[in-house]
């Protein structure tokens, strides 16, 4: 891979030999006397932040300058001042924004982990594409718009790479939100969820398109799509029964947006699919489903008040199989929830 | 005795393999190799019962790896030269916690790397000419809290570090990691760990934060970096502990928090993991750990009711898995090569088990949000007397920490004393 700027690190002359630099007085790493950790840099990886100290504390907006941020980074992409002075250095220097952005898909298959480069990629996208520019466009054309094409793909790629990578799956909400792409993502979430059923990431931006930015608080869903969610949640519970994510997923869902659908809907289904002889010892053995019945005993005794005591004391009774059979490490846990249903 | 050992507790990925359950099994293949190291040979005919007494807390190797570490690092830590402050803060919190002393001359070698991070601006650095960082002032001034003393306390500029989080603070009630930086709930706590300990908490530098952690609950229970995205155990435990400082834990859904905390607890390995459906990993024995300590003062349980997670499973996970006994010092998980940062969290996760440190709801100060009440509300938590529960040999114990402040909790209580003796902010700067 050849990156601009570090293709000659290995074995390159050294900066202080070179008449580009001539101009610099290297600003070396001060840590006192006797500091604790000290690391044990290479010459390269030293030199260059002599280098770079000392044209940040001049404040250089300059190619060489631009060409150090780049060897800083990929030794260390963690080192967010390096990213802070190149985010200036680019935009002064009007560099070409698609060359960045490529150097940045670089860096992060390199270190997937790291914070900086995702908030760095976020402000080159917001140049190449004014949001308040592209909500003017219809939302077929912003995806079909070169520059949010482009982000797509890259998170596609990121995501089959590491399909829960933390930051990917927080950037994409970034930018479904930011160019308001709603429409083309219950596709890709689907997509992965066929992939991995299990994929939390895959169901969490699920919720997140369910709600396309409205503030949970205050939302009230469509009953149609409420009903869509269950039937969705439901059907992927019967492919693999013991999978915590679909429950966690419609049970949080319904507990904030539709409580009462939990036992006119959810629970016909369920009990529906513990009952069939497919199914009946994945569901009856699986903690999930036995929670699930906490939750919904619980939601109708509530609803139901001439049938409350009989309603938690089943809900009591499915704390007492979680806690003595189906969940035995969440015995605490399950004896106190008990005793949240008197 | 412990309890039985047993593979009823292994994963049942219902004959449906996927990504996530080939990675799960493969680590419960793994793990229970060495779980078997621990079971008593005398008991086959039962199925094998664990002897805890096995269970040893390799400290010397521990303390050597950390020594080891503050003598000098190899030229792969470049990667951590922007979080120098961290590398000083795993180091003493890790020696401290095993009561392995930290005598003068490493404390005036702490205070002399420490002070230099700081800039004149307000805030310290991840390293020399850095740009001031959120997290960078987090673990440097809880380094200096481990080095403690009057002048490791002065060493920071507070007026300084007041206007500097003012700068990063915005307007819904979140931080900026740095200038210009990202944005998460690891800056509120970051921030408000720092003002709380220093004395500079205003109504200004807290408004809109309780709400941001609210709004970061997702729909599961735990909290995320941001609304919207997935709960994570990190993040839980950050937005938590912030909630915790402003006496507001009370904006969250408790009943969803515990479910999704309680389910983290990994049946077969003991530990715990992160995120749902993701492996186990022994930084979260704090993460989590300390997010179920911080639970009990929220829910009103005593040390009676006793934690809602099993605390020698999660110290048997610690234990036989995370020690790595060739090099020293503590990983994320049997395979994987030991580090500083797992070694502090897998420590405070195990002393976190193994004591009681809590408040007892009779004994809790009154509900209040005032900034007044920070110093005596934090300073309330403690270890219980008979609420121990120590795997292996009683010299595992190691000492009690601050769920909310993450150190061990005399050198916190004397920080504390020190900067409540100060005037308070407004006072100094009218």
């Amino acid at each position: 891979m050849r990156i601009e700027g570090s293709e000659d690190v290995e074995g390159a002359v050294p900066l202080s030999q070179q008449e580009e630099w001539a101009d610099v007085t290297p600003l070396p790493q001060d840590d006192g006397e006797n500091p604790v950790c000290p690391i044990a840099y290479t010459d390269e990886y030293r030199e260059t932040m002599d280098y770079l100290r000392a044209v940040m504390a001049r404040g250089e907006v300059s190619q060489r300058a631009l060409a150090l941020t780049t060897r800083a980074i990929e030794t260390n992409p963690g080192h967010y001042t390096a990213w802070t002075y190149r985010k200036r250095l680019v935009e002064e220097l009007a560099v070409d924004i698609g060359g960045e952005l490529e150097w940045v898909s670089e860096i992060s298959e390199m270190y997937p982990k790291n914070y900086q480069l995702w908030h760095h990629r976020e402000a080159l996208v917001e140049r190449l594409l004014d949001p308040a520019d592209a909500l003017k466009m219809t939302e077929d054309e912003r995806i079909a718009h070169p520059t949010i094409r482009r982000e797509l793909q890259f998170l596609a790629n990121a995501i089959d790479e590491e399909s829960k990578n933390f930051h990917a799956w927080s950037y994409r909400q970034w930018l479904i939100a930011k160019y308001g792409l709603w429409g083309q993502e219950l596709a890709f979430v689907d997509t992965m969820i066929n992939q991995d059923v299990r994929n939390n990431s895959a169901w969490n931006q699920r919720y997140f398109v369910v709600l396309q930015g409205q503030d949970p608080a205050t939302v009230t869903l469509d009953a149609g799509l409420v009903l869509r969610e269950i039937t969705y949640a439901v059907e992927n519970i019967k492919s693999a029964p013991n999978n915590e994510s679909p429950w966690s997923y419609v049970v949080g869902l319904l507990l904030r947006h539709a409580p009462a659908k939990l036992h006119t809907e959810l629970m016909p289904r369920i009990s529906a699919l513990a009952t069939a002889e497919d199914y009946h010892l994945a569901m009856t053995t699986t903690p999930f489903y036995w929670s699930a019945l906490v939750d919904i005993y619980e939601q109708q005794a509530k609803e139901q008040p001439e049938r409350r005591a009989e309603l938690l004391g089943q809900a009591r009774s499915a704390c007492d199989s979680l806690a003595a059979e189906h969940d035995l490490i969440r015995g605490k846990y399950w004896r106190y929830r008990k005793t949240m249903l008197a | 005795m412990a309890p039985l050992f047993s593979f009823h507790f292994r994963y049942d990925d219902n004959m449906h393999e996927t990504e996530t359950s080939r990675k799960q099994v493969d680590v419960e293949d793994t793990i229970g190799r060495i779980y078997q190291r621990f079971v008593d040979p005398g008991t086959a005919a039962q199925g094998g019962v664990i002897d805890d007494s096995r269970y040893r807390l390799m400290r010397g190797k521990h303390e050597q790896f950390v020594r080891d570490a503050l003598h000098g690092l190899s030229s792969e830590f470049a990667v951590l030269d922007a979080s120098q402050p961290w590398l000083a803060f795993w180091c003493l919190n890790s020696l401290d916690m095993m009561g392995s002393e930290i005598g003068p001359q490493l404390r005036r070698r702490a205070l002399d790397t420490v002070r230099r991070f700081q800039v004149a601006s307000g805030g310290f650095a991840g390293g020399d000419r850095q740009l001031p960082h959120l997290a960078g002032s987090f673990a440097a001034v809880m380094a200096l809290v481990l080095v403690g003393g009057r002048e490791a306390y002065e060493a920071i500029d507070r007026m300084a570090m007041y206007s500097w989080l003012m700068k990063m603070k915005r307007a819904d009630g979140s931080f900026e990691m740095h200038a210009g930086g990202e944005v998460d709930v690891r800056g509120i706590y970051c921030a408000l760990v720092i003002a709380s300990l220093l004395n500079i908490m205003t109504p200004e530098l807290i408004a809109g934060s309780a709400d941001f952690v609210a709004r970061c609950q997702t729909c599961e229970g735990g909290i995320g970096p941001f609304p919207g995205v997935e709960a994570h155990g990190g993040y839980t435990v950050c937005g938590l502990a912030a909630l915790e400082i402003l006496g507001r834990t009370d904006v969250l859904d408790l009943g969803r928090l515990a479910r999704w905390l309680s389910a983290r607890q990994l049946a077969f390995e003991g530990g715990f993991n992160g995120r749902t459906n993701k492996l186990v990993d022994g930084c979260y024995a704090y993460w989590v750990g300390g997010a179920f300590t911080l639970l009990q003062k929220a829910l009103g349980r005593s040390q009676r009711d006793g934690y809602l997670y099993e605390r020698a499973a999660l110290q048997r996970y610690v234990l036989a898995c995370c020690q790595d006994s060739r090099m020293g010092g503590l990983r994320d998980k049997p395979g994987k090569s030991p580090d500083l940062y797992h070694t502090m969290y897998c420590l405070l996760g195990l002393s976190l088990s193994q004591h009681y440190t809590g408040v007892e709801p009779e004994e809790a100060i009154g509900d209040t949000t005032a900034i007044y009440s920070v110093p005596a509300r934090m300073m309330q938590w403690g270890p219980l007397p008979a609420g121990a529960e120590i795997v292996g040999v009683q010299s595992n114990a190691i000492k009690p920490v601050h769920p909310v402040y993450s150190v061990p909790l005399v050198p916190l209580a004397k920080c504390v004393q020190y900067f409540y003796s100060l005037p308070p902010l407004v006072a100094s700067l009218g």
